[in-house]
Formats: structure tokens, sequence, C-alpha cells
């Protein structure tokens, strides 16, 4: 209970600092979430690990220059240091024998120690005004100002505006490079916007998330959009709405339990979020999946019930009680007593005195399937050459996919057959 | 007639080893012409040095005698389908409407002109049915069939294809060799990266072999001999890698200006 009397003092601003952290935490993760749609599609992931990383020895040198917390020096400190980091990394990779993961690697342990080291020395030298920089390695939204969001506001309006001006580019150089550059898009140019926006948008994000996780909010925003949308401007909104999201219920969540770092919380929900998205996410998500299977399955086993009540003789139709269709079928007892239940409450079967028997429905139903069965078995002997005592396993299957329009082509193509391979008859 | 293609010692080197190595042709217009060569013996390395994808070592080259970038509109090169990821957040429409970038730039809306133009390159591959269709769904076949309408979009009258027939079938690949052959007719120039030596007497009208340095260019019926395939296909010349790594290890200047 109080938890909640908590939150909802959040969402209600009644502390002046709680607003800070509500803008703060939405823009920056808003921004991320832009940004690393083009991280993501480019598959740099690990070059964001590694600007975020080494960020961390530029926040500290600019404390030191500039002995006090003030947020546009330590984010130039940060954007330079990780500008570094990066291109170290493109010159060891090019001009060496050493790989790029490699490289990674080397440069993202290297700079990630001296920025330790030198926030040691910082707490060490007692500075007063030093509190709040070891948060810069989990984050701690709750440390920001009023002068830090207006930052953010600015900087982010322009990293937003540069990206929505140029998405055109940024789009084509992410799918195809070697295109991009044939019709003369300026590639280079367009690589700088992205690094660029990369770094300071790392370099400000650490502020709220930390260094150690920031790559984490880089990347997932776009990798749970991905799952709903093939679209990229959808993506790329997508992508900012749910970061926002994340970054908004991550510092609520924080602020609640006071003194929690922001960013794991952030991290955290945006990773529900991905774990929602892969579960129910429209396009390939698993719950789609389950869906769809479970109702392959329901219609395989109403078809395959429907079927033992085929009658190729005309006339009347006769009752079958339950053992008779029970040795007919080759299912289990309960899954056919289910396959009957459905055919019932469907319509197709009739049960009187325990003895089943189709309706019209039901006759026109087992007709239809046997129909698709014998038209396949007909189609695969015929044109895959193959013996007719090898055709009935692969129908079985078959005859469920089959739609009226191949049905249709079957027809076709076979020239209205009147009689499958085993020589029975073809029911119309 | 102006030439369409020429290079001029066209040399690029990755890593101290030589991918294409003074390469020196002028190739007409208005045909049809494959570039053939063992796996690894330059093919994509010498469309994309000539696409300004990559800056050759040394040499250069020019398109219907000028820079590449005063003729930029009038080419277009169709990379190897399998140099991009086809699982990306795009539409078959999307991939095509590339085309007309060429001509766009980076900032002007496609109108319906465009549009129109999309259609119809999607309608000459066949793909008219797909297009909206997610790319992450087409087969090998229908990916290169987008990557061709794409290139149709642009407009252009030279194009450099890398390899447009792998991995489709005999059927499409007929149907991409009519259409070739129909662009040939109005007045395009098509330059095929294939790798069938059956096929290739029927496709091509003129041909470049190579195999890293180049081995013969000329009409069809002159350079597609027994001897000259066989200098092609017969190995590398362990020879000039050796020497090329000399250079680049010793920093050895290749030509004396
Ligand atoms: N980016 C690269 N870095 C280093 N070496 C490369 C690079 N690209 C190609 N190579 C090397 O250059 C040589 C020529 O490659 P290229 O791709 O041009 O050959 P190709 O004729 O197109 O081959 P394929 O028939 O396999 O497509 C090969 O030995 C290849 O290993
Ligand atoms: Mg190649």
């Amino acid at each position: 209970m109080e938890f909640f009397t908590e939150i909802a003092s959040f969402f209600t601003f009644s502390e002046p600092n709680v607003k800070v952290v509500f803008w703060g935490s939405l823009i920056l993760c808003a921004i991320s979430g832009l940004v690393g749609t083009f991280t993501l599609l480019r598959k740099r992931a690990l070059i964001g690990d590694v600007i975020s990383h080494s960020v961390l020895p530029g926040i500290a040198l600019a404390f030191i220059i500039g002995q006090q917390k003030n947020p546009l020096y330590l984010i130039i400190g940060a954007a330079i240091s990780g500008w570094i980091s990066t291109y170290l990394v493109d010159y060891i990779t090019k001009h060496s024998k050493i790989k790029n993961d490699t490289a990674i690697a080397l440069i993202l342990s290297v700079f990630f120690g001296a920025g330790v080291l030198l926030l040691t020395h910082i707490q060490h030298s007692g500075n007063a005004a030093q509190s709040g920089l070891d948060q810069f390695i989990f984050g701690r939204a709750s440390a920001m100002n009023m002068n830090d969001v207006w930052l953010f506001t600015i900087v982010g309006s322009i990293i937003t505006l540069l990206i929505v001006v140029f998405f055109r580019g940024l789009s084509l150089l992410s799918f195809d490079e070697s295109y991009s550059q044939s019709i003369g898009f300026p590639n280079e140019i367009l690589k700088l916007i992205l690094s660029i926006t990369t770094v300071i948008t790392v370099a400000m994000g650490v502020q709220a998330v930390g260094v150690v996780l920031m790559s984490a909010l880089l990347i997932t925003p776009a990798a749970c959009a991905k799952f709903w949308t093939n679209n990229i401007i959808h993506l790329a909104i997508l992508a900012v709405i749910l970061s926002g999201l994340a970054g908004v219920l991550g510092s609520a969540i924080s602020y609640t339990y006071n003194g929690m770092p922001t960013g794991p919380w952030i991290v955290v929900v945006i990773s529900v979020f991905a774990f929602i998205s892969a579960f129910i996410g429209s396009k390939n998500g698993l719950a789609k999946k389950v869906l769809q299977r479970n109702q392959n399955n329901k219609k395989i086993l109403r078809e395959n019930t429907i079927k033992l009540f085929y009658n190729p003789d005309e006339g009347e139709t006769l009752s079958y009680p339950f053992d008779t269709v029970f040795q007919k079928s080759n299912m289990h007892r309960n899954t056919l007593k289910k396959g009957l239940n459905m055919l019932k409450s469907e319509g197709l079967l009739k049960v009187t005195n325990g003895a089943y028997k189709p309706t019209e429905l039901g006759v026109k139903e087992s007709k239809a399937i046997v129909r698709k069965h014998r038209l396949w078995e007909l189609y695969i002997s015929r044109f895959m050459h193959l013996q007719p005592d090898h055709v009935h396993d692969d129908a079985e299957g078959i005859e469920h996919v089959i739609t009226p329009e191949i049905e249709r082509e079957l027809e076709k193509e076979l020239d209205f057959p009147t009689r499958d391979p085993h020589d029975s008859e073809i029911p119309y | 007639m102006t030439p369409s293609v020429e290079t001029h010692n066209l040399t690029v080197i990755y890593d101290k080893k030589p991918a294409v190595w003074n390469i020196d042709f002028t190739l007409p217009t208005g045909k049809i012409i494959g570039i053939m060569g063992p796996n690894g013996s330059g093919k994509s390395t010498l469309l994309k040095a000539i696409m300004g994808i990559i800056e050759p070592n040394i040499g250069y080259s020019k398109i219907f005698d000028q820079e590449l970038d005063d003729v930029r509109t009038r080419v277009s090169y169709v990379p190897q389908r399998q140099s991009v990821d086809w699982d990306f957040p795009a539409s078959v429409k999307d991939v095509v409407a590339m085309g007309r970038f060429a001509t766009k730039g980076m900032f002007k809306r496609l109108n319906s002109e465009d549009n129109k133009i999309i259609e119809e390159s999607l309608q000459k591959v066949n793909m008219l049915s797909f297009s909206n269709r997610q790319i992450s769904q087409l087969s090998g076949g229908q990916q290169q069939r987008v990557f061709l309408a794409r290139a149709i979009a642009q407009n252009a009258d030279i194009y450099l294809m890398d390899e447009p027939f792998v991995g489709v079938d005999a059927g499409t690949e007929q149907a991409i060799i009519n259409l070739l052959k129909s662009m040939r007719d109005a007045g395009k120039t098509l330059l095929v990266v294939h790798h069938d030596l059956h096929t290739a007497q029927d496709y091509f009208e003129h041909m470049v072999l190579l195999n890293t340095r180049l081995v013969a260019e000329g009409p069809t019926e002159k350079v597609f001999t027994k001897e000259i395939l066989t200098e092609t296909y017969g190995g590398t010349l362990t020879t000039l890698s050796k020497v090329a790594s000399l250079l680049k290890e010793k920093d050895f200047p290749m030509r004396h200006k």
C-alpha cells in the first residue's frame, strides 16, 4: 500500500525534485530510443557498449579540471572520451591485425579501468562537490537538477532534428551502405551524424542510467519495437515511446525505494517490455505462434474426426456408436471425444442414444476433406512420380492446409479427376 | 561512340593482398557485358572501384567519358544480394523506392510520378503483387528481383550488377535475362558479374575475364576460347601476390610518377 502512495506521490510531482527526475528521465530515454534504433539496425550494439563505458574517464577529468559538477563540462568531457574510444576501435581494426571484437574489448576495459581509477582518486581527495560522481556508474536520476533538464531538452531537440532531417539517408545507410554510396549519398557525413548523436546521447544518458547499463538502453527499446512493426518509421517512433515510458516508470520505482540507483530499474522495465513484446508481439511473437499452433491442431482434429464419418455410398447416412468410431480412428480415446464434441457443437454431428450421425453439413465436410486428400494423392503421384502406395502419408498432413483456391487449382491442373491413385472415387 | 566504362591501371589492394591489379579496358555501350572469373578474382571489387565505393590504390575509371560524380544519375549499381541483411524493417516497395532517391536526393519527397515508376519497375520484374510484403519474407530469387526493380527505378543508362543470377531458379533466370535484353534493346549498357560458363555465351555479347589481373576483354566470340578460359580459371598467380605484399610491407612506390 505504501508503495502505491509513494508511486502516486511521484506522479503528482508533490516534491519539487520529482519534476526534474520525471522530465530528465523521459527526455534522456526517449532520445536514446531514437538514436539506438540506428545502433541496432547498423548492428553496432558493441560500439554502443564501448562508448558508454569509455565516457567515464572523460567525466572524471572534466570534474577534476572544472572542480565542480557542471553538467555542460561533464557532457563535453564524456563526449570527447567516448569519441576517442570509437575512433581508436576503428583505427586499431583498420591498421592492425587485431580483430574488431578484440579491439572493442581492449578499448572498453582500458577506458573503463582508467575511469574507475580517476573516480577513486577524486573520492580520496575529499572534494565536497564530488557527491553524485560515483553514481555515474549505475546512474542516479535524482542527482539531476533543472539545469541538466534544460540542457537535455536543447541538445535532445538538436539530435532529434538531425535524425528526422536525415532520416532517409540514415535508413539507407543502415540497410545498404554500398548502394547508398553508389547513388551519391554522403555516407561519411551520415556516419558522422550517427556517431556524434550516439556519443552525445550516451554522455547525457549516463547521468540517469550509468555507464554500465547505458548500452542496454540504446539497443533494447528498438529491439523491443522490432517485435511490433516492420516499418522503420514506426519502429523509431515506437522505440522512443517505449523507452520514454521505461524511463519514467524506472525512475518512479527507484524514487519510491529511496536510494536505489535508477539505471538498473529503467533497464529492468525496458527488459520487461522486451519480454512481453517477444511473447505477444504481433509480428513473430511467441503468443502468435502458440495461437497459430493451437488453431492448426484444432483444425486437424476437427477434419480428422469428420473424415471418420465419410461414407462413399450415397443414400442414407448411418449412425455409429462411439466404439465403432473409436475403432476406425487411431486417435487417443480422449482426443476423439474432444473432436466429437467439437463437431457436435458446430452442428456437424448429431447424437442419439450414444450413436453419432453426421448432419447434412457434416456429410459435406467429410466429403470435402476426403476430396482434398485424394486430389493431393493424385497430384503428387502424377507430378512427383511417387508410387501410389507412398502418397497416403503425405496427403494425411497436406489435406489440412489446402485452401479452396488451391483445391480449385488442383482440380484444374488434374482436369477434374474422378478417381485417385488407389482407384477410389473422388467425391464432389 | 563514347565508351561506357573505361579503367586505367585500376589497382585495389586489401591488407597487402591485391584484389584487382592493373586493370585497363574500355567497354562499348549498348551491350550486355559479362564479367567472369573464379571466386575471389576481384569481380565485386572491380565493380565497387568503378562505383567509387572503394577508393582504388592506383588508377582511375571513367563512365561515359566523364567523372563518376558528373554522371551518377545515369549509373545504377546492384550489389550482391547477400551483402545486406534482409531482416530489415522494410517492405518490397520501400526498397524499390530507394531507387528514386538517386534522383530525388536525401530530402525531396517522392511524388505520384515516382510512385508510378516504382510500380512499373515492380511490374517489370513481376513482383507487383508483393509490394507490401516484408522483405524478410522473400525467397532468394524474389530478393534478387527486388534489387533489380530498385535499379530499374533509377532509370539509369548503365547498370553494374553483381551476380544477379545467384540463387535464382531457371525460370527466374530466364525472366531476368529477357529483361536485361529488353533493357539492352532500349539502349542501356549492362555489366553483369556471372559465374556459369555454360550460359555465358548465350547471355553476353562482350566479356571481361578477370583473375586479379585482366586476362582478356573483348567480343565474346574472340575471348571465350579454351586457352583464355584455362588462363582465367587455372589458379592464381602466387608470385603476383608475393610481390604485392612486399610492396605494401616495405612501402615501395608502385609506380614512379
Ligand atoms: N573488405 C575486404 N578486406 C580484405 N580483403 C577483401 C575484402 N573484400 C574482398 N577481399 C579480398 O579481395 C579478393 C577479391 O574479392 P572480391 O570480392 O572482389 O572477389 P569476387 O571475384 O567478387 O569473388 P566472388 O566470386 O566470391 O564473389 C578476395 O581475395 C577477397 O578475399
Ligand atoms: Mg563477388
